[in-house]
C-alpha cells in the first residue's frame, strides 16, 4: 500500500484549496460581504480539509478545518446577523497560513508538528460571541424537521390481522460505524414497508444524540408486524449496512419494554422534511473561474520529457522529409505521406505547447494577499489591478517569475506608494493603484507592475550609481533608462532606512538574477511624483515558430516571420548612404536603415554589392529596418531551441535551431538588432 | 578510443578517481580526470556565434543537444592552428553544464597516483597557465593536468560576458 | 463477476481514497464524479451496481443527486458519505432511499465492513 500517490494528491488538492480560499477571504472581507455562494464554498473547503486530514492523520489541521467548518455552519444556518468581518477573516486567513505552512512541511518530508490551539481557540471564541449576540434572532427549531417518530403506525396497511405475524428484532452495530440513531432509524423506515406497528427502544433516535450510546451497549430493540415472513424478513435486515449481531424472534406477544411504548398511541402520519431554503442575498457567485474543470496532476518532469521530445520529432520529422538523398526524386506516394505526418507532428505540438501553457492569473492572484497584508500593516489602501491575466506562459516562467513579481510588488508598496496624507496633499486619490499586466508581443511575453507612487529619484539614483563607480558618464549622456538600470545592481540602494519588507538593496538584484535565468530583461520607466513602471520582457523559451531561412556567408539565419514585412532584391541605385557612411533605402517614400548582417555577426561571405543579396524589411513594435542577406533559402517551422546557457545572451540572437540537414541556425532576436 | 572511454564509463566513480585522459595541445601534453569526460568525437561542423571571446568557436549539434565548444589553443593563448581529420572535440560535463574543447588530438587514457602529482610552480615564476592544478608525471612523460571547473568558470569568462 | 462502482465526491483525495480501498477489496470502480450532477450523467451512461454519494458538493449535494437517481433507477444501491453532525441530512437521504452510510473520517477496515453486504 503506496502512501505517495494519497500524499500526492492531499497535497496538491490542501493547496489547491487553500488558495481559492484565500481568494474569497481577501474578497469577501475587502467587500464586506459574504454571499451565500461564498459560505457554502468556504464552508465545503473547511469540510474536505477536515475529512482528508483526519485521514492523513494530520489532527492539528483536522481540528482546525473542523472549528472553522462550525464557524461557517452558524454563519450559514443563522443569516442575516452582523459578522465581525475583520475578526473572522483574520482568524480564516491564519488559519490559511497554518494549514499552507504544514502542508508545505510534508511536501518537504518534514513532520505536521505545529500546534493549531490557539487559533481553534479564538475560532470557539469568536463563534461564542456570535451565538451570544444572535441569541434573541436565532429562529428555534424551526429547520429542525418535525417528525416525531417514536413510533409509528404507518400507512401500510396489509388486510387483515390474522396474516401477520409480531417479531421482535434486536440489532448491534459493528464498532466505530458512527451515527448508530439514525441506523436505527434507517431500520425502521425500510420496516415501514412491510410492518403494520413499529415500537423501538431507544425511543427518541431522531432528536437527541444520547441515544447512540444507548444503542451501542444494549443494541436497538423493535418490535413489529407483519404478514411478510420470516424468512423475507430476515433477508431484509440482515442487508443492514454494519450489522454485527442481529437476533429475530417471531413473538406472541411484545416484551414489556416495548409493550409499554404501545400504550402511549400516538398517530402521526409520513412526512416529508422541510429543509429551510436560507435567504438567498443577490450577491454573486464567487466561484473561482476553472475550479469545475477536470483537472489531473502531473509530474513537471515527464512534462519536460514529452516537450522535448516532441521537439526532436519535429527535427526528425524535417530530416526524413527534407532529407538531402531524396533530392530530386518523384516520390508523389511518400510525399502525400510526409504531408499527412507533418499534419500530426503539427497537431502534436500545438498540444503539448497548450500543456504547459499556464495562464499567469494564479501567480497574480497570489499578490492580492501580499498587498492586503502589507496594506494593512503600513496603513495604505491600495487597489491591485490586474490586466491580461489569461495570458499564458510556460510553466517553468511562471515557477521563476512568481518570487520577483512579489518582490517588485512589495517595494512599490513600501517605496512606491506614499503615505495617504503626502497622497492627498499632492492631489492624488487615496488609495494607491498597482497593475499587474502581462501580454503578449512578437515572440515574448511582457510582465509589467506599475504604480502611480512618487516615482524614482533619478538624480540620486545617478549620485549613488556615481559614488559606488558603477557609471562612468555624465547624468546628461545616460538615457533615463539606463540611469534606472542601475538600482539592479547588487549592492546599490538609495534607502536609508531599511524596512521589514524591502531591506537594503538586497532584492532588485536578485529579482535581476530571476528573471535573467529565464532570458528576460527587465527595464524600468519611471517619472517624479507620477509613478514607475518596471517591464519584464521574457522570451518564449520552448516555442516552434515560423522562419525564414537565410544564408549569410557559410551561415544560416532563421528570421521569425512575425517581425518580416516583406523582402526583395535592391537595385544598386537604391541603397543610400549618409555621411557617415549608414546606409538606407527607401521603399514607399518611406527611408529605413540597411543592417548588414555579415558585418554586424563578422561573416565572411561574398556578397556585398547591395544588388547580389536580398533586403528583408522587419520590424517590432516601434522600428522597422532592413536586413541584407545572402539569400533566401526558404520558409519553415522550427524548434525554438536556447543557446546554451554556458555562451548566455549574444546580442542579436535569440536562439537556435537544428534544420533538417543537421547543421545549426541561429535564430535572430529582430528586437535586439533594431535596438543599435 | 571509444570503447576504451565506454569501459571505463561503465566503472564506478571511485575507480575512476586518478584516471586521467591525455591531449595535446602543440607540444604540451594535457590530462583532464575522466570523470568529467562524457563523450570525445571527431571535429565536425561549428556553427560560429558572434560575439563571443574568441577561443568560443561555435556551437555543435550534438545528436539534437546544441554544445558550445572552446578551442584550446586559443584559450592557452596560443597560435591557432588549421583543423584535420585528427582534431578532436572533448565534451566535458561539469555541474550540469556541458562544453566541448577542441584540441589536437587524443592521446590515451592514464593513471596517475596522487603521489604522482605535484602542484604547478607559482604563477610568480612565469608559468601563466592559470587553468593547470597539477602536474602529472608518468615515467618520463609530464602531463599538465587541468582544472576543469577553472576552464568553464573563471571569473575572467564572465566579466567578459557581461559585456555581451 | 465484480460488482462496478461509481465514486462521487468533489475532493480527489477522498476519491482516490475510496477507490484504493474499494479495489483492493474486489470492486470494480468504473468512473468517478465530481459534484452530483457529473454523477447522474454518468450514472445513466455507465450504469454501475452501486454509486456512492458525498453529501457535501458544489452544484449538487449527495442527497438531491440520489433523488434524481432514484427517480429513473428505483433499484439504484447508493451509499452515502457523511461526516459527524450531518445527522439531518442523512436522515433525508435515507428516506430518498440510500442503502446505507458510512461516516468520514473512514478507514479500509470500515469500508470492508460496509460494502461486504453489496458483493
Amino acid at each position: 500500500m503506496s502512501r505517495e500517490p494519497m500524499l500526492e494528491v492531499y497535497i496538491f488538492e490542501a493547496t489547491q484549496l487553500m488558495e481559492q480560499l484565500e481568494e474569497i477571504s481577501i474578497e469577501c472581507e475587502k467587500s464586506k460581504k459574504i454571499g451565500t455562494e461564498a459560505i457554502n464554498e468556504i464552508f465545503r473547503v473547511m469540510h474536505t480539509i477536515k475529512s482528508s486530514s483526519a485521514m492523513m492523520m494530520f489532527n492539528n489541521i483536522s481540528v482546525l478545518a473542523h472549528s472553522l467548518e462550525d464557524l461557517f455552519y452558524f454563519i450559514r444556518e443563522n443569516k442575516g446577523e452582523t459578522i465581525d468581518f475583520e475578526n473572522l477573516f483574520d482568524l480564516v486567513l491564519s488559519g490559511i497560513d497554518f494549514i499552507k505552512g504544514e502542508v508545505s512541511k510534508i511536501q518537504n518530508n518534514g513532520e505536521a508538528d505545529g500546534s493549531s490551539e490557539i487559533l481553534v481557540l479564538k475560532s470557539s471564541s469568536l463563534l461564542r460571541n456570535m451565538k451570544e449576540t444572535n441569541a434573541e434572532i436565532i429562529k428555534n427549531d424551526s429547520t429542525e424537521q418535525k417528525e416525531d417518530t417514536k413510533h409509528y403506525i404507518s400507512s401500510y396497511q396489509s388486510g387483515d390481522e390474522e396474516g401477520k405475524q409480531k417479531y421482535v428484532a434486536r440489532i448491534f452495530y459493528e464498532d466505530g460505524c458512527e451515527m448508530e440513531n439514525v441506523r436505527a432509524y434507517t431500520v425502521v423506515h425500510n420496516l415501514k414497508n412491510i410492518a403494520n406497528e413499529i415500537y423501538h427502544l431507544p425511543k427518541d433516535i431522531i432528536e437527541s444524540n444520547d441515544s447512540v450510546e444507548d444503542i451501542r451497549k444494549n443494541g436497538f430493540l423493535i418490535g413489529f408486524s407483519t404478514s411478510e415472513r420470516k424468512e423475507k424478513i430476515e433477508e431484509q435486515l440482515n442487508e443492514i449496512i454494519f450489522l454485527k449481531e442481529l437476533e429475530l424472534l417471531q413473538v406472541e406477544e411484545y416484551p414489556p419494554e416495548l409493550k409499554v411504548l404501545k400504550r402511549k398511541k400516538e398517530i402521526i402520519l409520513d412526512q416529508p422534511i422541510e429543509t429551510m431554503k436560507i435567504n438567498k442575498e443577490e450577491t454573486p457567485p464567487l466561484t473561482i473561474t476553472g475550479k469545475q474543470q477536470s483537472i489531473i496532476s502531473v509530474n513537471i518532469s515527464k512534462l519536460d520529457m514529452l516537450l522535448d521530445l516532441v521537439g526532436e520529432i519535429v527535427i526528425t520529422e524535417a530530416m526524413v522529409t527534407k532529407n538531402p538523398d531524396l533530392e530530386g526524386l518523384q516520390l508523389e506516394n511518400f510525399n502525400k505521406a510526409a504531408r499527412q505526418l507533418r499534419k500530426l507532428t503539427n497537431e502534436l505540438q500545438d498540444i503539448v505547447m497548450s500543456i504547459r501553457m499556464v495562464p499567469v492569473s494564479m501567480t497574480f492572484h497570489k499578490m492580492n494577499r501580499i498587498v492586503r497584508d502589507m496594506g494593512k500593516k503600513l496603513n495604505k489602501e491600495v487597489e491591485l489591478e490586474i490586466i491580461g491575466e489569461e495570458t499564458e506562459v510556460d510553466k517553468n516562467i511562471i515557477d521563476h517569475i512568481s518570487d520577483p513579481l512579489m518582490h517588485l510588488v512589495r517595494n512599490s508598496l513600501d517605496h512606491g506608494l506614499e503615505e495617504k496624507e503626502e497622497r492627498i496633499a499632492s492631489g492624488k486619490p487615496e488609495m494607491g493603484k498597482i497593475t499587474l499586466e502581462a501580454k503578449n508581443a512578437g515572440g515574448d511575453v511582457f510582465i509589467i507592475v506599475r504604480d502611480d507612487g512618487r516615482g524614482l529619484d533619478k538624480k540620486s539614483i545617478y549620485e549613488k550609481a556615481k559614488l559606488q563607480g558603477l557609471v562612468t558618464k555624465l547624468e546628461e549622456e545616460l538615457t533615463d533608462k539606463e540611469i534606472f538600470s542601475n538600482i539592479l545592481l547588487p549592492g546599490f540602494s538609495t534607502n536609508e532606512t531599511v524596512t521589514e519588507y524591502s531591506g537594503r538593496g538586497v532584492g532588485m538584484d536578485v529579482v535581476k538574477k530571476n528573471i535573467d535565468s529565464i532570458g528576460g530583461t527587465i527595464s524600468i520607466e519611471s517619472s517624479r511624483g507620477c509613478g514607475s513602471e518596471i517591464s519584464i520582457k521574457i522570451p518564449l523559451t520552448l516555442a516552434i515558430i515560423d522562419g525564414l531561412e537565410v544564408a549569410v556567408g557559410k551561415s544560416k539565419y532563421t528570421i521569425p516571420i512575425i517581425s518580416i514585412r516583406e523582402s526583395f532584391k535592391p537595385k544598386e541605385n537604391e541603397v543610400i548612404a549618409d555621411s557617415d557612411g549608414n546606409e538606407m533605402i527607401m521603399i514607399r517614400g518611406e527611408a529605413f536603415p540597411i543592417y548588414r548582417l555579415h558585418r554586424i555577426f563578422n561573416i565572411k561571405t561574398e556578397v556585398t554589392g547591395s544588388n547580389e543579396g536580398i533586403m528583408v524589411l522587419v520590424e517590432d513594435n516601434t522600428k522597422a529596418a532592413c536586413l541584407f542577406v545572402d539569400s533566401l533559402i526558404g520558409e519553415q517551422q522550427v524548434v525554438v531551441k536556447a543557446l546554451p546557457t554556458y555562451i548566455k545572451k549574444a546580442k542579436g540572437i535569440a536562439g537556435c535551431t537544428i534544420l533538417g540537414d543537421g547543421n545549426i541556425s541561429l535564430i535572430l532576436d529582430v528586437s535586439s538588432i533594431l535596438d543599435r | 578510443m571509444a570503447g576504451v572511454l565506454d569501459e571505463i564509463m561503465e566503472e564506478s566513480e571511485d575507480t575512476q578517481k586518478g584516471k586521467f585522459l591525455t591531449f595535446f595541445v602543440g607540444k604540451e601534453s594535457y590530462g583532464i580526470e575522466i570523470k568529467f569526460v562524457t563523450e570525445i568525437i571527431g571535429i565536425q561542423d561549428i556553427t560560429e556565434v558572434p560575439e563571443l571571446p574568441i577561443y568560443v568557436r561555435g556551437i555543435i549539434n550534438l545528436r539534437g543537444k546544441i554544445i558550445p565548444v572552446i578551442d584550446v589553443r586559443l584559450r592557452f593563448k596560443k597560435e591557432a592552428k588549421e583543423y584535420n581529420d585528427r582534431t578532436c572535440i572533448v565534451v566535458i560535463d561539469i555541474k550540469g553544464i556541458s562544453v566541448g574543447l577542441i584540441v589536437d588530438n587524443v592521446a590515451e587514457v592514464i593513471n596517475i597516483d596522487d603521489s604522482n602529482i605535484v602542484p604547478p610552480p607559482d604563477i610568480k615564476t612565469g608559468f601563466h597557465n592559470r587553468y593547470v592544478r597539477g602536474i602529472g608525471k608518468v615515467g618520463k612523460e609530464v602531463n599538465l593536468l587541468l582544472d576543469c571547473d577553472k576552464l568553464l568558470t573563471d571569473g575572467e569568462l564572465d566579466k567578459i560576458y557581461e559585456t555581451v | 463477476m465484480m460488482k462496478r462502482v461509481l465514486i462521487t465526491d468533489d475532493a480527489a483525495f477522498m476519491r482516490l481514497s475510496l477507490k484504493n480501498m474499494l479495489e483492493r477489496n474486489g470492486f470494480e470502480v468504473i468512473g468517478e464524479a465530481e459534484n452530483g450532477k457529473i454523477a447522474i450523467e454518468k450514472y445513466k451512461i455507465l450504469k454501475p451496481d452501486i454509486v456512492t454519494l458525498d453529501i457535501t458538493m458544489p452544484i449538487m449535494d449527495g442527497v438531491e443527486a440520489l433523488k434524481h437517481i432514484k427517480a429513473f433507477d428505483k433499484s439504484a444501491k447508493a451509499i452515502m458519505i457523511s461526516a459527524m453532525g450531518q445527522e439531518t441530512i442523512v436522515r433525508e437521504a435515507v428516506m430518498a432511499g440510500a442503502f446505507g452510510f458510512v461516516i468520514k473520517p473512514f478507514n479500509e477496515e470500515t469500508i470492508v465492513k460496509a460494502f461486504s453486504k453489496l458483493k
